[in-house]
């Protein structure tokens, strides 16, 4: 492996981060909508939530992958691999973030809502001052955690033919047969981004508990 | 002031209250005891309409607040905008407390009148920093409810209710959730309350504070007013073996 290999795997990276944080984007708003459909009176939109993240979490993300590239190509929708790649990782993650954010409402405690209630909040109100605020919070560790998976599982878009980390590693071991050192140099890429991803979860986690929040966790509940 | 009739309400199977007739006048303080079940609390939560009731009436100044008939005669909801209004004319404090955990004391205290009320920026925050002081807590203003004793935050809550400048007081066993050495700072703002002529209706547990600060105290037992009278009369000379066997534990 020489300096360009090297060159050649920070340059795929770049497209994995892209890729990565187009999919968490992608994946975020896509489990948005679908948690609407969670809490909406309806049963029947409710059902249809909890169908979705049968299928979508029951299927491995290489088959999603391999059904959304191929679909898109039997309907003759050429969007070019990237795109599907980046369709393929939202709609794998989408389910992940979802149950993440339901989650993190359900955590909201009951009493909450009398207090906004009582003190007859408009419903706007409610959602931007109180809900949205408590659901960062408590969602944040987890969807941290969804992210670093995100990064991770950018590499299975490889099989797709997308370019990017994986797929580079593959090209420059099948050309120079660098097997181990080829493969540690993207793990340890990995790596890096993964770790500043999760640098970056926990400095929003003090920050936020700096603020009121968290804060027996991060140093001790100090009471009465 | 306020005038509940007939009001019912139950849980599944489970009737709670099985026709309450209560009514109260304007800077009455009237509390609500009784063993726990007894449905005080649900009582309670029924006149802020918290809970919805299934039959009676509860009326303020003559307006019956959460239910109309509508042109066939049928009982129905008020709209969310009515609610909210009469929401507006009480202010509810809870035994958890319930503030928001991610605002300050004046940040949770100023939402009301800032949102709800439609009250300017700059008044909402001297109303806040005013109902604080009022409470005691004017160094506190900036410290999030996890930094406060419980009974920081209680008093946090009493002056979020009272920032809404609410006629009627409901208080849900405001010191049930607070460790012995804590629950005198709290009464002690109720006191001051009294003073200045609030209504209020509380449910409590404990009869000295009931005994202190009411005019008149209810005894509430499965579902129904049992007895009601000044806090000598339901006190000192129970009429119902039921009061009297309450009193005794």
């Amino acid at each position: 492996m020489n300096s360009n290999d090297l060159i050649m795997l920070l340059k795929a990276s770049g497209y994995s981060i892209t890729l990565s944080v187009g999919a968490i984007t992608g994946g975020t708003i896509l489990a948005t909508l679908l948690v609407l459909l969670a809490f909406s009176p309806s049963r029947i939109l409710q059902f249809i939530y909890r169908v979705c993240m049968w299928v979508i979490r029951g299927t491995p993300w290489l088959v999603i992958a391999m059904l959304v590239f191929l679909s898109l190509h039997g309907m003759s929708i050429r969007i070019g691999r990237y795109y599907a790649g980046w369709l393929a990782l939202s709609i794998c993650f989408s389910s992940l973030f979802a149950e993440v954010i339901r989650g993190a409402i359900i955590a909201i405690p009951e009493t909450v809502f009398d207090s906004t209630k009582s003190l007859a909040l408009p419903r706007l109100i409610v959602l931007r001052k109180v809900l949205i605020p408590l659901v960062l919070r408590q969602g944040l560790p987890p969807y941290i955690n969804v992210c670093v998976m995100t990064v991770k599982g950018s590499s299975i878009l490889s099989v797709i033919g997308v370019w990017e980390l994986t797929y580079a590693s593959r090209e420059i071991i099948e050309r120079n047969l660098t097997v181990f050192q080829t493969l540690f140099a993207a793990a340890a890429i990995y790596f890096v981004i993964c770790f500043i991803l999760d640098r970056l979860g926990r400095n929003l986690e003090t920050r936020l508990a700096a603020r009121g929040f968290a804060h027996d966790l991060a140093e001790g509940k100090q009471n009465d | 002031m306020i005038e509940i009739t007939g009001l019912k309400k139950r849980f599944g199977q489970q009737e709670i209250l099985k026709g309450i007739d209560l009514t109260i006048e304007e800077g009455e303080v009237i509390a609500l005891i009784g063993r726990s079940g007894c449905g005080k609390s649900t009582l309670l939560r029924c006149i802020n309409f918290l809970e919805e009731y299934h039959a009676g009436t509860i009326s303020m100044d003559g307006v019956e607040l959460w239910y109309r008939c509508d042109k066939n005669g049928n009982r129905v909801r008020r709209s969310t905008a009515e609610i909210a209004a009469c929401r507006q004319l009480m202010g509810v404090v809870f035994q958890q407390f319930n503030l928001f955990p991610h605002m300050t004391a004046l940040q949770n205290v100023c939402l009301g009148p800032r949102y709800s009320q439609k009250v300017k920026p700059d008044l909402a925050e001297s109303i806040g920093r005013k109902v604080l002081t009022d409470v005691g807590l004017a160094e506190k203003v900036d410290a999030y409810p996890n930094y406060l004793s419980g009974g920081q935050q209680q008093r946090v809550a009493i002056a979020r209710a009272l920032a809404m400048r609410a006629k009627v007081l409901l208080l849900d066993e405001i010191t049930s959730a607070l460790d012995p050495q804590l629950v005198g700072e709290v009464e002690d703002v109720i006191r001051n309350l009294t003073h200045e002529g609030i209504t209020m209706i509380l449910v409590t547990h404990s009869m000295s504070l009931a005994r202190e600060v009411s005019h008149r105290i209810a005894f509430i037992d499965d579902g129904l007013i049992c007895e009601i009278g000044t806090p000598e009369q339901v006190l000192d000379r129970p009429s119902s073996p039921k009061l009297n066997e309450f009193l005794s534990i």
